[in-house]
């Protein structure tokens, strides 16, 4: 037994070095660097990174553009995955496909099409000024929006899939046993069904909420420079100003949101269990 | 250990050692260099420099902030020999001490350049090896430009993109803008002014050359600024794009080869910088569209030199934005721009 674990030490080593050298410690460094000015340990690097009230819009965008993205891919999630349960055996497994097929295009590829079909002679734009709802094409590109409908299209794969299977966990018959003692579908939906999947929902809103926090190429391609992100603004500053300080301050604000996000919807769903 | 073991060990650090003194027998000289066209400079200027020469060209490349950042790391013990960096990049470099002068006697083709890239930094802290003209490009059939304000004409409102003040562009477009507005502003106070004051109009302030030519493509713009860089492919599009000649003139950037403080080689660095200069890797070098020749003696063909900025007559033509007043006043561009433009 000692022998034998000796050697699964033996043999974790190489990893656990090629992680500890290769990514721990590095991104540590990194850390750290957002906490020094000087030679000393401040939080000079937060507060003048907030004091700049462009930082502070694009901290502001990010959260909020985070949060639209969860609540509209949840509630979309929900009608889209109860459809994909009350499937047949064979069209669900077809569904579930098509639903996972974005996620093997490269984000890249899929944001490139985007530009495409909302650009100024685009599809969306040909279409309304065809049928006469618009005279002039709409600004879509380079406007939040863009990045809104291009994050919802890369991320609700993320938050359909859990509820899929927490509604499918979910006992069969606690829906008509609802129906039949008087509840209205709407008292359905929040006394019965919510609590049953919330579990489901705090796994897909961890991801929908943290992938929209740190995604890059979707932000840099349909928002541009007129529409920062953190994402983006942190490769500004890294790439074209050099100023490693408030890009490592960044990188933490990013780091903290999603690990408290974490345990945001982890304690809303546990203590919800408990009652 | 057995013998056996110890044997093998000593064969194979004999190896090592003769493989080691065989290679300290070749010269190398390391260059950094941005990092386009590495295949036409391969072809045009190391391969014949090695072969002129001997020894072995390393090349380091990456974007100008990366390889400014890594000379300064290395400021004490420099793994570079020559840099190649835009005017205000070499200066800034050169105002961190981590440049040293070129000797003028070493480099003899300095003689066949244009007087304006002989000694642009000044203390003889970089040569230019190539430069450009940047104006407005624009659809023809469909707009027409004759100012630099002409890119907030109402009819331009909503299909305009400009560049990014991050980037090389950005700073001399504001340039442009401000002489154009007629007062004397080293800081852009009234061009940033009247940018943030159309910014609604502009659709983004593009980053690259490449998502400006897809911009024009998918006619999202019908006009915006770049350098004639951009030229040959947007001439690729094969749509009505003119190259605007604005009152106000054009502007235009150059790029500069430097010497690094401290370089292994000084020798070899001034050979090697003399050669980039020559009519010959030049010649090449234009005829590849790679870049525009400062070397006098370099001809071109029309359909060559429509993709370049050449000749003495364009070069005169271009209003230079003095490296200097980039350096000191770049904070203050960048912070007026965030507060109004991007904000």
């Amino acid at each position: 037994m000692f022998a034998n674990r000796r050697l699964g030490i033996l043999l974790l080593a190489p990893a656990t070095l090629f992680v500890l050298v290769g990514f721990i410690i590095p991104v540590l460094i990194l850390l750290a660097g957002a906490f020094r000015t000087g030679d000393a340990w401040s939080f000079a690097n937060y507060t003048a990174f907030f004091s700049q009230p462009l930082n502070r819009e694009v901290f502001l965008r990010t959260f909020r553009l985070g949060l639209i993205v969860t609540a509209v891919s949840a509630v979309l999630g929900y009608g889209v995955a109860m459809a994909v349960v009350e499937a047949g055996p064979k069209s669900k497994g077809r569904l579930v496909a098509l639903l996972v097929l974005p996620l093997m295009i490269s984000p890249v590829a899929r944001t490139y099409a985007w530009l495409v079909i909302l650009g100024r002679t685009g599809f969306v734009n040909v279409a309304l000024t065809s049928i006469g709802l618009t005279d002039a094409p709409l600004r879509i590109l380079f406007t939040e929006t863009a990045v809104f409908i291009g994050l919802i299209q890369l991320f609700f794969p993320l938050m359909v899939l859990p509820l899929i299977s927490s509604l499918e966990n979910m006992p069969r018959d606690v829906v008509p046993a609802a129906r039949v003692l008087g509840a209205s579908w709407f008292a359905v939906f929040f006394k019965v069904i919510l609590p049953l999947t919330r579990e489901g929902l705090v796994v897909g809103g961890t991801l929908v909420f943290v992938g929209s926090l740190t995604a890059y190429v979707t932000p840099a391609i349909l928002g541009g420079s007129k529409v920062l992100m953190l994402e983006t603004l942190l490769y500004q500053r890294v790439s074209v100003a050099n100023d490693f300080a408030s890009a490592a301050v960044i990188a933490v604000i990013l780091i903290v949101m999603s690990i408290l996000t974490n345990i945001l919807l982890k304690r809303l769903a546990s203590v919800r269990r408990r009652r | 250990m057995t013998a056996r073991n110890i044997l093998a060990l000593g064969a194979m650090s004999l190896l090592v050692l003769g493989t080691g003194s065989a290679l300290a027998q070749q010269k190398t000289l390391t260059i950094s260099v941005y990092g386009i066209a590495q295949d036409a400079y391969k072809a045009a200027l190391y391969d014949p420099f090695e072969a002129q020469c001997g020894c072995k060209v390393v090349v380091e490349s990456g974007t100008a902030s990366e390889r400014l950042a890594k000379l300064e790391v290395n400021a004490s013990a420099p793994a570079v020999d020559v840099i190649a960096f835009s005017d205000a990049n070499a200066l800034e470099a050169a105002n961190k001490g981590l440049l040293a002068p070129i000797d003028p006697a070493k480099v003899p083709n300095l003689a066949d350049i244009y007087d304006f890239a002989k000694d642009p930094l000044g203390n003889k802290m970089g040569v230019g090896y190539t430069f450009y003209g940047t104006s407005i490009v624009y659809r023809s059939d469909l707009v027409k430009i004759e100012s630099w304000l002409d890119l907030f004409k109402p009819e331009l409102a909503g299909q305009v993109a400009l560049p990014n003040i991050t980037g090389t562009q950005g700073p001399i477009t504001l340039f442009m803008l401000q002489k154009a507005i007629g007062k004397d502003d080293p800081k852009f106070a009234d061009a940033i002014d009247l940018v943030a004051e159309h910014k609604n109009d502009v659709v983004t302030f593009y980053n690259s050359g490449s998502q400006l030519t897809q911009l024009l493509q998918q006619e999202e713009v019908i006009a915006s600024v770049t350098g004639r860089f951009s030229w040959p492919s947007l001439m690729k599009l094969d749509m009505p794009i003119a190259w605007a000649a604005p009152k106000e003139g054009q502007t235009g950037g150059m790029n500069v080869l430097a010497l690094v403080k401290g370089a292994k080689d000084p020798e070899l660095a001034h050979q090697f910088i003399n050669y980039w200069l020559s009519a010959e890797v030049q010649q090449k070098l234009a005829e590849g569209l790679v870049d525009s020749p400062v070397n006098t003696k370099v001809t071109l063909p029309e359909d060559k030199a429509e993709g370049l900025t050449y000749g003495a007559e364009s070069a005169k033509a271009i209003n230079f934005l003095p490296p200097a007043q980039q350096l000191e006043n770049r904070d203050a561009w960048l912070s007026g721009w965030n507060s109004k433009v991007a904000n």
